[in-house]
């Protein structure tokens, strides 16, 4: 009996000691990185005052999407390609005669659209839409910060339906003005 | 653990689904007598999103970022799985460089995602510390991610036929210097974590799933390897490249208690993330150039039949069995989830437990709750 009250008591401080040894090796290991990040340029001015300054994203960085609908042919190959739907197309196939210009590298443009619409409040920021673009007209800015008070503010309008006289029957164009979605 | 002799009347408390330490939405329907568990249940589904369904109404090259928000913080992995059980289904051949890309960027996603488990373990334990040492490594690997695909969580890197895009030259060096930081970082991990008393002494002896039992109720991962399983199916069934790469198997021995404990599942995370360091290097070694996608696979259209394509991911064995009507998108898509296995296995162990154990519990079989409820 008496033996087992002493052995109880080593254990007893036997685990003391040990918790606070073991807590001392990790002191030093926070205590030498401490130092380190004091003396190490290379951790000098780690904070960055954000809204002044920014971080550099990397390039092909997947953020707002941009769609310059001037050089758009309006195939709706990235509508099909949208795994959650939030790219929304109206468009027409131009009249007999009706010459609606050329893309930038002179494709002729055969459709016009009505309506290129990009609803963000569903988007995945996958990149397939732009990746089966054939005139890589829909890019993926390196935008991140655009907290809008209200969804209306992610619903992205990007034909501008005051370049045609008339809207089609059905087709629907935005009543508010096209929002200028600005690549950072 | 014997349950002691009833002394109080039960209570029932919920446990989340917004406690911090459920690592997400989980809620665990604790029935407690005093402070030792009698029942636990765990009830699911609140982040639910109907992946499968989703996989029947999308393209095939679709479905791939809903993979990605499956298990979020292993999203490489999941991708690779869902376009290997693809590729097997269409028996396309990829090329050298994309298969040796695919099994790198998973490899990294892996230690990615074993950092973060051996962060928020020591949270839930008491320990803050670890936590950030983790994170500052874990950054590193996601910036490695956010040049090669441009998203830092939800990659859509590997895609079916390949990947989506090679790598930039600053890949290469900056990947090296994290193959050495990571060298460096894990003993000191095992110095500030591993041996500490105060933590050995919570994990020590709690939760254990014996072999039999672990094996019993599907359990994998580290979680079966814990139990002194050497079961990994990146050695017992290989995929991609993994025959031709050298690595070991880490299983838990019980170095500081019963084999099978939460010390040990916590440990086999660590080891695991030496011998992926190792798998990093050795792919950077291979990488020779040449194209990383395979031709013929921008719109694809499997043929008809069924497929079930297994593999390693962070947290067990990711299933995909995938049934095509040779048409635009899937019949149907099933998921076997790893995490889902791993959690049920709760409810047997738990009970006899205190319930500050049941957080050291939860955090060693390491869910990840959008798996789970997909």
């Amino acid at each position: 009996m008496h033996g087992d009250w002493v052995c109880g008591v080593y254990e007893y401080f036997k685990a003391i000691f040990l918790g606070i040894w073991s807590t001392l090796v990790g002191m030093r290991i926070t205590m030498a990185r401490f130092f380190d990040y004091v003396k190490d340029p290379l951790y000098q001015g780690v904070t960055v005052q954000y809204p002044t300054e920014r971080w550099k994203v990397a390039e092909g960085y997947r953020g707002m999407l941009f769609n310059d609908i001037d050089d758009c042919i309006v195939c709706s190959q990235c509508a099909n390609e949208c795994p959650a739907d939030c790219i929304i197309i109206d468009a027409e196939k131009a009249a007999k005669g009706e010459d609606l210009g050329k893309t930038s590298n002179g494709t002729p443009k055969k459709i016009k659209a009505w309506r290129f619409d990009i609803d963000l409040n569903h988007c995945l920021y996958c990149g397939l839409c732009t990746e089966v673009c054939p005139t890589e007209c829909l890019i993926m800015t390196d935008a991140y910060d655009y907290a809008t008070y209200s969804r209306d503010g992610l619903y992205l309008l990007f034909a501008r339906p005051e370049k045609y006289t008339t809207a089609p029957a059905g087709a629907s164009p935005a009543a508010s003005p096209a929002p200028e979605a600005k690549p950072a | 653990m014997e349950i002691l002799e009833r002394t109080s009347d039960v209570m029932v408390i919920n446990m989340g689904p917004q406690h911090p330490s459920t690592h997400g939405v989980l809620r665990v329907e604790l029935k407690t007598d005093g402070e030792v568990i009698l029942e636990a249940t765990p009830h699911l589904g609140y982040l639910h999103r109907d992946f499968e369904k989703h996989c029947e109404a999308v393209l095939w090259g679709g479905v791939i970022p809903y993979t990605d928000r499956m298990d979020y913080v292993a999203a490489m992995n999941n991708n690779f799985g869902y376009c290997l059980a693809v590729e097997k289904l269409l028996g396309t051949e990829i090329p050298e460089r994309a298969s040796v890309l695919r099994v790198l960027v998973s490899e990294l996603n892996r230690i990615a995602s074993h950092l973060l488990a051996f962060g928020t373990y020591g949270i839930d334990i008491g320990a803050f510390t670890p936590f950030l040492y983790a994170f500052r490594e874990r950054e590193m690997i996601l910036d490695l991610f956010e040049h090669c695909c441009g998203a830092r969580l939800t990659y859509n890197y590997i895609r079916i036929g390949g990947v989506s895009r090679d790598l930039p030259p600053e890949f290469e060096p900056k990947c090296r210097r994290l193959v050495r930081t990571m060298r460096e970082a894990i003993p000191e991990y095992n110095n500030l974590l591993s041996y500490n008393q105060i933590f050995v002494a919570r994990t020590r002896d709690i939760g254990v799933i014996p072999a039999e039992l672990a094996i019993a109720w599907g359990c994998t991962g580290p979680v079966l390897r814990g139990s002194g399983v050497k079961w990994d199916l990146r050695k017992d069934e290989p995929y991609s490249i993994y025959p031709e790469l050298q690595f070991e198997v880490p299983v838990g021995k019980g170095e500081v208690g019963t084999v099978g404990d939460c010390w040990d599942r916590y440990m086999v995370r660590l080891r695991e993330m030496e011998q992926s360091v190792d798998l990093v290097e050795q792919c950077l070694d291979r990488l020779k150039p040449g194209p990383v996608m395979a031709k013929g696979t921008r719109s694809v259209k499997p043929p008809k039949g069924e497929v079930y394509h297994r593999t390693e991911t962070p947290r067990g064995e990711l299933g995909f069995y995938i049934v095509s009507d040779g048409g635009k998108k899937a019949y149907r898509c099933k998921v076997r989830s790893p995490c889902f296995c791993n959690l049920s296995i709760l409810s047997e162990i738990a009970p006899g437990h205190l319930i500050a154990d049941m957080v050291a519990l939860i955090g060693s079989i390491d869910i990840v709750l959008g798996e789970v409820d997909r």
